[in-house]
């Protein structure tokens, strides 16, 4: 595999994806949400509300805490798995354009025409839509440490972030979730012939995520060790799954004849 | 530089190519002619080893189709029927990004890009993005695309379809340029003007191969053999001798023009106007009637129909 084939085609989908306003404000807007809004409406009323008794505890509320830091660690962890859907859906608005808009501007023929495989194709246009997601989840990670040291610091008298759980999100998560998503999307390239479908069906890539948030939520899980790496094994798993299924999908052949 | 040996495809059982058997010399414009869904763009995109041929071989430079994708694939450059240039960005960046891929070098990259857009008078736009340009310079920025790592083999596919006819113009000199340089070119085309005007050789095809050979041999072969021969005034005595002639199979009358159905017009065509002058008649022009690969072509693909 030649790499700089592979960096040049993911910096030219990228270069090129930037300049569609949807996915430049979706890159910039997204995180924002994720990193500001979300832990100030949910964790600061937390914060700042009275404090709660013991019969009062929501389900997904950590034990061996005061009542208060047990709610607002709770909510704290839940925006950290929250934070999941965005190299989730990130990729799949990007891959969306850069896989079926390519497929139906006729963009993908002459690229096939390059003494490129088809392997350094599809990295190459997995890692367009895998860096910026990563990039806007990590800044936007970064954002979120800010916002919840600075809303929580008081109440704890230390940064609870970062922690364990958020680091395995960030490093071990995210970039599966990424992986799954943009997999995922490669599949769906091949089925359908309209960039806003694609993106709609894109978002299915986030039901894993969703699913571990509710069960999280319910108390039907907690965030120990054990739970991680089952969930991570298991997330590891279904994304391995979808990219060789988006490696199968992705042959020079297939995509001029079969492909929809 | 090219070579086809029974190369067939079939999408599900039907057969899109059917045996084709031919070759394209080096240094060779090679027109690809017949109607819509004859397989014209099957057979280049399986010389380019975009899909593979499901029976038969074919070689571009030695080096076979199915088996050395990456190394043909290296020393083509294909033009598909649609430009497919990335409109966001600039004809520059698009340029680039294909040099790239083909491995060209960074000097070499950027003398070619120049040398090409500045051949087809787009180098001041390089900056501006393809989206904005029209239909025309999208096609000549594709072409450019296609020749950006200086290919032997170039594969045009309809390369001025939609084109007013002074970009069709810079487009036919160009690939006449190329020719020039001895680069091998296999035009895939409707155009049977630009066929006749550009190619050494051409191809008929309608599934299967129909005829090969130059427009003129073809013509000569297959094609209705009409002479026109404008008099000044044309009477009945002219056309009674001249129909009567041997080697005339038939004549029309239009306005003060004879048109003369012969078959072996280099033959025919002095005994014709030998007799004309003879009975009187007073010759201003003789010519091949204009559209004769057109005629040709017709007649061909209409036969192969009725079979």
């Amino acid at each position: 595999m030649k790499l700089d084939k592979v960096w040049e085609i993911a910096r030219k989908d990228m270069a090129s994806v930037i300049k569609h306003k949807y996915v430049f404000y979706g890159l910039i807007g997204i995180p924002l949400i994720f990193a500001i809004f979300i832990p100030i409406t949910t964790i600061y009323p937390a914060v700042s509300g009275e404090e709660p008794s013991e019969n009062e505890l929501p389900p997904f509320a950590p034990p061996g805490m005061a009542p208060k830091q047990a709610v607002v660690m709770g909510l704290v962890n839940m925006a950290i798995l929250m934070f999941m859907i965005l190299p989730a859906v990130i990729p799949s608005t990007i891959a969306s354009y850069t896989f079926v808009g390519e497929k139906v501007n006729r963009q993908l023929e002459p690229l096939l025409a390059t003494p490129t495989s088809d392997f350094e194709l599809l990295i190459g246009k997995g890692l367009g839509a895998f860096v910026p997601a990563m990039v806007a989840t990590i800044a936007s990670f970064a954002g979120l440490v800010v916002v919840v040291d600075l809303l929580t610091f008081q109440l704890f008298g230390h940064l609870i972030l970062p922690n364990l759980v958020s680091v395995v999100v960030l490093f071990i998560y995210a970039p599966l979730v990424c992986l799954l998503s943009v997999s995922w999307c490669i599949f769906i390239s091949s089925k359908v012939n309209d960039v806003r479908a694609a993106m709609q069906l894109g978002v299915l890539g986030i039901v894993p995520v969703l699913a571990f948030y509710f069960l999280f939520m319910g108390g039907l899980v907690s965030l120990e060790w054990p739970t991680l790496v089952v969930f991570g094994l298991l997330l590891a798993s279904v994304s391995a799954s979808l990219f060789f299924l988006s490696r199968a999908t992705f042959q020079r052949e297939d995509i001029l004849t079969k492909w929809k | 530089m090219i070579k086809l040996q029974g190369l067939t495809r079939e999408f599900n059982g039907l057969r899109a190519v059917d045996d084709l058997t031919f070759e394209v010399k080096e240094g060779e414009i090679f027109g690809l002619l017949g109607p819509n869904g004859a397989g014209k763009t099957t057979t280049v995109r399986m010389l380019c080893c975009l899909i593979k041929p499901t029976a038969g071989r074919a070689f571009v430079g030695g080096y076979e189709v199915g088996k050395d994708g990456l190394k043909i694939r290296e020393m083509v450059g294909l033009l598909p029927e649609a430009p497919g240039l990335y409109g966001e960005l600039s004809a520059y960046r698009n340029l680039e990004f294909y040099a790239k891929l083909y491995g060209v070098s960074k000097q070499k990259r950027e003398a070619n890009i120049e040398r090409f857009l500045k051949m087809l008078g787009l180098w001041k736009r390089r900056n501006d993005p393809v989206g904005t340009f029209s239909k025309g310079m999208q096609q000549k920025i594709a072409i450019v695309r296609a020749m950006v790592h200086e290919p032997k083999v170039l594969f045009f596919d309809e390369p001025t379809a939609a084109l007013a006819p002074e970009s069709a113009k810079v487009v036919r000199d160009f690939i006449l340029e190329l020719k020039h340089e001895r680069r091998t070119i296999f035009l895939c085309t409707h155009n049977l003007y630009e066929a006749e005007r550009l190619c050494d050789r051409v191809a008929v095809l309608n599934t299967k191969l129909i005829a090969t050979g130059s427009p003129s041999e073809l013509e000569q072969k297959f094609g209705p053999g009409r002479t026109e021969v404008q008099l000044e005034r044309v009477n009945r005595k002219i056309v009674d001798v001249v129909r009567k002639l041997k080697q005339v199979k038939g004549v029309e009358v239009l306005e003060n023009k004879l048109l003369v159905e012969v078959e072996n017009p280099e033959v025919t065509n002095p005994v014709i106007v030998e007799t004309v002058v003879k009975h009187g008649g007073r010759v201003r022009y003789v010519t091949r009637t204009a559209h004769a690969l057109e005629e040709t072509y017709l007649r061909l693909v209409r036969e192969s129909e009725t079979r």
